[in-house]
């Protein structure tokens, strides 16, 4: 049942109002939970018919008639799907406790399963136009749950990422509108099929850059990532965690990296220009972390560089290079999210998210440094974490390509990287410890299981690297390496 | 046995390490025990496996080459040997050494797990495996140091992470290029001529193996661990487990992984980096006035005289660059174990507060003396017949140069152990520490087998050299030509050998004059070198760590980010005042708020990228 | 052809007025009357229904809201904003048509003709058939609407005060 991916959230969202009113807590606590870890499994089930048969289409028939409602699901969507339950459940989870501070859960699920539909949506249909109706489901959802705590600096911060956000989907309109002058449908295959027979090379470039312009900014692409570093920090914590961890993936990368592997195709010259965007991602996003005082600004700016890597590593063109992006997208959506949820914990614990002000946590609250620590040294590319086998591979994928140059970029970027987070860590949890910090405790049990689960999976997937591989990273790196056979191969 | 003993080195350790990581810091003597025993059993892994001199384990793991792939065969068995020998003497002696510890369950765990990572290391056939593992030290060797318990403990210890970090990333360079190269990640099946990408590939290769070991520029971290990390630690990674494993790699690349040729541009690089070392550390090393950073800095020295060896290309050299290894990481070991038990009963290792203790601790006092005799090359110990073979070799690549510049090395080393060896046991009895006696057995012990084992190795060099370093070399004679060094080892009447006496003479001489100079106090005794004229201007930069590139990095880092950041800033403020509002399409946020504009700004970077990235499109496109 | 660029000429004029004019409420009419050019434009290309939407959603819905909006919080009519914008903002305006026109222009020789699509039938057939998947997104969209107007719209009363 691939459309419950969809429906279900939705559906979900739509009663949890209602629900709020009888009870405040405890009901939607459960009931968004127990919806997000059914998806979770629900996706892992998926694996098995995607392994056999390559891809899976369903149809809806609405009382014998068949109405138009098309899936097409193949191992790059499952990828997508399962990353994007496994790390929403466990910020759910995590908003068990956090949720406190701000009341309201059951509005606050209710956004947070609708934007969660509009991902997977974006991530399941085969048509150029849902997909932006889709991002804009999960774009509106966003908006909302950045401004969710009501004050000045959210408010504000969320208005920026609107206006921005707004301009950058009026451009993906527009590209698509000239794909449909184009073409004449909007389907993938469709415009797949036709675009080949066609030589409008001029006219998809103008409609590839107004792609990367918009995508890139959804996925905070230098030079269109200055929302990020406002948004991310005012945001709630599990919010952050979502934008950072999905969001910015999903309805960036996933849609950039869809429509040119399977719909238009990889050139050289794009591959060129979005390997040269990405480079500029990882260093100039990398430099500008080291100077950040607030633990989310520098967690925010990190996150634009390790953007930087997939896009880098999805736009090298080969097999291996796909797989390591694929890869390092997973293991970055699990570390940011562990990492944005522990800056919740610790200013849960503290109040402040300065960290200047911090100081010697890690004998006082051994759970949250401990789960910090991993999350760090995981995106830094440590060994035995899960980030070092996905960075490793990305620089592989770049020598055996021939770019030595990107590669000595990543590598000494990897060093920057581990640098500012070694920072994080000395300031925040080594060190003498502040006196203001005599009497705190340990953060909540859901927050802090939240985070033991995740660092857990950082060290898991570092550790049994190999059957994570095969089971997801093949598929989906197949996927797109077939590029546009992929999408004609899917006969709807 | 089986194939998958291969992996009990590893896994062994490993489980130990958590189990006694596990066991409440109130248990001391179970984990005591249950330490030495495991150790024990690791050592008889090692006898076991190296008796069995040929083993591999070969399982498909990833697809595209990356295999789990071990391979034990004579020269990895013999590593593992001494790795796991290490591994018993430092756990014997910090069963009382590190015995009130406050992290005591973090220690073992560290010192086991990171043996499990060094035998994987050493065991590993695939060069991911490699990676893995030779990263993985690097966690241990941070965490190690920080148990130090200093306030700059934290420092050291990342900045033996970010000097490791990047000579490892170095190495994987070099491992990428290699594999572009021969198309292959199994070690055994490369052999590569070095050339262009290739000879690029070894450079870099190499910076990770000598990074690894120690050696110069990468050394900086040791002598601040010196003082900032357990002694213990000392006695363990720099001194024993880093340079097995660096020089054993440094020596498969030179031997197996490229054809390393005599006096090829590749040796030279070798030889220059080794003489350098040499020369250069123990000129370090004679001024120092700390026991342990004396040590440190001729633990680097040494290791000049191993990657010396090895770039003779000769197979004299090579195998002198080998023994040295063996010979190094024992005598070092033992005298830091008599450092170690000299900081255990007075509490400092400073020269100055030191004096004459031989009398209350003669079994440490014998110890030290007969490995630094071993480390300063007096016959007929093993540091003589390793170093005749690196002098040898070194004299028959046909520059002179690098043998003058081991010489000099050993005439400066015998000089500071003569300064070290009387400052602390021998002279006048120091008034500032109380009277004290020998140390308990579990620290003596281990100081003791060690001498023995130096004597040993040196008076019975076929034993060694028949067994751990003829084979390793097999094959790589001149046909016709016997690979036989034990023959002339301990031949004394040789030019070569004749030399090197008189270099311990001619130590004797400076020190005997330092003394006196220094109005009879040892640790003077070096002095009047440090106050020659070019050289005290070299050693006040070098105290101020003007030579050390890791200071000079970070400084560096510091302001080019600092700077990179006001190139951001700047014209973002430049666009803002005088080009406010859209270059492109037009939306203009109402916004007003206090950052009046600064929506615009952004808008006005996207924008400005969408122009930017439309025109190289069309332009590529044309 | 001479109907269709004052329409189009009309359309950008009233949008930048929008922008410009200091007066909210005389911006939110600027916006109503950009529109409405837009809807006859769109009638004019035979999108009727495109242009009955635009009229009554832009011109009509939200105007209003602007409108009441404007009515109720009164404060501040005025926006106080940089000079320098007014000067720069036109200038930049000129500029850009003048690329555009001439990047345009050239591009517009190299576009293929349009080939007739398989997506056609009737305005009907297309919403409710051929593209049902795009009402299911707009439910969410609205839903998402709706459930951010009831989240940032609500009474704080049990506060975040930890």
């Amino acid at each position: 049942m691939v459309f419950s991916f969809i429906f279900l959230p939705l559906v979900i969202a739509a009663c949890l109002p209602l629900i709020g009113k009888i009870s405040k807590k405890l009901i939607p606590d459960v009931l968004t939970n127990a919806t997000l870890a059914f998806l979770l499994i629900n996706s892992i089930l998926l694996i098995k018919p995607i392994f056999s048969r390559g891809s899976l289409l369903q149809n809806i028939n609405w009382f014998g008639e068949n109405v138009n409602l098309q899936i097409a699901l193949d191992g790059f969507n499952l990828f997508m799907l399962f990353t994007i339950s496994l790390v929403s459940l466990c910020i759910t989870l995590f908003s068990i406790d956090y949720l406190k501070h701000y009341g309201h859960q059951a509005n606050f699920y209710a956004l947070l399963l609708v934007m969660v539909a509009g991902m997977n949506g974006l991530v399941l249909v085969p048509d150029l136009f849902s997909i932006y109706l889709f991002l804009e489901v999960a774009a509106v959802a966003s908006y909302a749950l950045v401004a969710f705590g009501l004050g000045p600096e959210e408010l504000e911060a969320s208005f920026k990422y609107l206006m921005l956000s707004v301009v950058a989907s009026a451009f993906v309109l527009l590209s698509i509108t000239m794909i449909f002058g184009l073409t004449g449908s909007l389907s993938f295959q469709a415009v797949a099929r036709d675009l080949q027979d066609l030589n409008a090379s001029l006219v998809l470039g103008v409609c590839l850059a107004f792609f990367i312009m918009g995508f890139g900014l959804k996925a905070a692409l230098v030079p269109f990532h200055a929302w990020l570093p406002d948004a991310h920090p005012s945001a709630p914590a599990p919010i952050s965690a979502m934008l950072s961890g999905l969001l910015i993936k999903v309805s960036g990368v996933y849609a950039l990296f869809r429509i040119v592997y399977s719909v238009i195709g990889m050139t050289p010259v794009l591959s060129k220009v979005l390997m040269a965007m990405g480079a500029i991602s990882i260093v100039v996003a990398a430099l500008l972390a080291l100077g950040q005082a607030d633990i989310k600004r520098m967690l925010a700016y990190s996150s634009i560089s390790q953007v930087g890597y997939i896009i880098l590593a999805l736009a090298i063109g080969t097999p291996l290079g796909i797989a390591g992006g694929l890869f390092h997208l997973f293991n970055h959506a699990v570390a940011k999210g562990l990492l944005f949820l522990n800056s919740g914990s610790i200013q849960h614990i503290t109040g402040t998210r300065n960290l200047n002000e911090l100081g010697g946590l890690g004998k006082k609250v051994p759970v949250t440094a401990g789960t910090n620590l991993v999350g760090a040294l995981s995106i830094a590319g440590v060994p035995p974490l899960a980030g070092f086998w996905s960075k490793l591979i990305i620089i592989i994928a770049l020598v055996q390509a021939n770019h030595f140059g990107y590669a000595l970029v990543a590598v000494l970027a990897s060093i920057l990287t581990l640098w500012y987070y070694l920072l994080i860590q000395r300031k925040a949890f080594f060190g003498p410890l502040n006196d203001r910090w005599q009497h705190i405790k340990e953060a909540p049990f859901w927050m802090s299981a939240a985070n033991v689960i995740l660092a857990l999976l950082c060290l898991l997937v570092g550790i049994f690297f190999s059957p994570i591989f095969k089971t997801w990273i093949a598929p989906a790196a197949d996927a797109l390496a077939r590029g546009v056979q992929q999408v004609l191969m899917w006969g709807i | 046995m089986m194939a998958t003993t291969l992996l009990w080195p590893i896994i062994f350790p490993a489980v130990m390490a958590l189990i006694l990581f596990l066991l409440p810091s109130r248990i001391k003597l179970i984990r005591e025990v249950l330490a030495v025993l495991s150790s024990i059993v690791i050592l008889y892994l090692g006898f076991s496996l190296f008796s069995l001199k040929n083993l591999t384990l070969n399982v498909d793991w990833l697809g595209m080459g990356i295999n789990f792939d071990f391979r034990l065969y004579q020269f990895s068995a013999f590593i593992l040997l001494a790795l796991s020998g290490f591994l018993f003497l430092t756990t014997l002696y910090s069963t009382i050494k590190m015995k009130d510890h406050p992290r005591i369950r973090e220690y073992y765990a560290y010192i086991f797990l990171a043996a499990a990572f060094s035998n994987g290391a050493v065991l590993a056939n695939n060069f991911i495996l490699l990676i893995f593992f030779w990263e993985a030290l690097l966690i241990t060797t941070y965490a190690l140091i920080t148990l130090g318990l200093k306030p700059t403990s934290h420092r050291t210890a990342v900045k033996s992470l970010i000097i490791g970090g990047l000579c490892d990333f170095s190495m994987i360079m070099g491992i990428g290029l290699v594999w572009a190269s021969s198309g292959t990640l199994t070690m055994d099946a490369v052999h590569l001529e070095p050339h262009g990408l290739a000879a690029a590939a070894f450079i870099l290769m190499m910076i990770g193996a000598i990074g690894k070991a120690g050696a110069m520029p990468f050394h900086t971290w040791i002598p601040d661990a010196a003082l900032d990390a357990p002694v213990t630690f000392m006695a363990f990674m720099p001194a024993s487990f880093e340079k097995l494993l660096g020089i054993y790699l440094l020596a498969r690349i030179s031997l197996d992984f490229f054809e390393l040729k005599v006096g090829s541009a590749m040796a030279m690089v070798l030889l220059i980096i080794g003489a350098a070392t040499i020369v250069l550390a123990v000129f370090m090393a004679l001024i120092q006035k700390d026991l342990k950073k004396l040590l440190s800095f001729h633990a680097i020295s040494q290791v000049g005289y191993m990657i010396l060896g090895i770039g003779t290309a000769i197979p004299i050299g090579i195998a002198g660059g080998i023994f040295h290894m063996i010979n190094h990481a024992m005598y070092k070991t033992g005298l830091f174990l008599s450092a170690g038990s000299v900081e255990h009963r007075t509490g400092t290792t400073e020269l100055k507060k030191l004096g004459g203790l031989a009398r209350e601790m003669p079994w440490t006092a014998l110890g030290f003396s007969v490995c630094a005799l071993a480390i300063s090359g007096v016959w007929p110990l093993n540091g003589f017949v390793s170093k005749e073979m690196v002098f040898h070799g070194a004299l028959e690549t046909g520059y002179p140069i690098f043998a003058i510049a081991a010489w000099v090395g050993a005439i400066f080393t015998f000089a500071s152990f003569l300064k070290a060896g009387h400052s602390v046991f021998f002279g006048a009895r120091s008034t500032e520490v109380p009277k004290t006696r020998d140390s308990q057995w579990p620290i003596v012990l281990p100081i003791l087998i060690l001498a023995i084992l130096c004597i040993t190795f040196g008076v019975y060099n076929r034993l060694p050299l028949e067994n751990f370093i003829q084979p390793i070399l097999a094959g790589r004679a001149e046909p016709g030509e016997h690979l036989d060094f034990t023959a002339g080892a301990l031949n004394l009447f040789t030019p070569v050998a004749g030399v090197s006496m008189l270099c311990l003479l001619i130590a004797l001489g400076l020190h005997f004059y330092g003394w006196k100079r220094g109005g009879k106090k040892a640790y003077l005794a070096s002095e009047p070198i440090h106050h020659l004229p070019v050289l005290k201007q070299l050693y006040d930069l070098s105290e101020a760590r003007f030579f050390d590139i890791y200071e000079q990095g970070i400084k560096f880092l510091v302001w080019l980010s600092r700077v990179l950041f006001k190139f951001i800033d700047r014209p973002i403020d430049f666009i803002y005042e005088k080009v406010v509002v859209s270059i492109g399409r037009f939306f203009t946020g109402l916004f007003q708020k206090a950052h009046n504009g600064q929506y615009a700004n952004y808008l006005a970077w996207t924008i400005g990228g969408l122009i930017v990235v439309l025109w190289v499109m069309l332009k590529l496109l044309q | 052809m001479i109907i269709q660029i004052l329409l189009l000429s009309g359309l950008v004029l009233f949008s930048i007025l929008a922008i410009l004019l200091k007066d909210l409420l005389k911006a939110a009419l600027s916006l109503a009357v950009a529109s409405l050019f837009l809807g006859i434009i769109f009638f004019r290309l035979g999108a009727s229904y495109a242009g009955v939407f635009e009229i009554s959603v832009v011109a009509g819905l939200i105007t209003v809201l602007f409108a009441l909006t404007v009515a109720l919080t009164r404060k501040d009519s005025e926006v106080q904003e940089a000079r320098l914008t007014r000067l720069v903002f036109p200038l930049f305006f000129v500029i850009f048509l003048i690329i555009d026109g001439l990047v345009m222009k050239s591009l517009l020789q190299q576009v293929p003709a349009l080939p007739a699509g398989p997506e056609t039938g009737t305005f009907g057939d297309v919403l409710w058939k051929a593209r049902t998947f795009d009402l299911v997104a707009q439910l969410g969209v609205i839903l998402a609407g709706v459930l951010a107007v009831l989240a940032l719209f609500r009474k704080k009363e049990e506060d975040k005060d930890e």
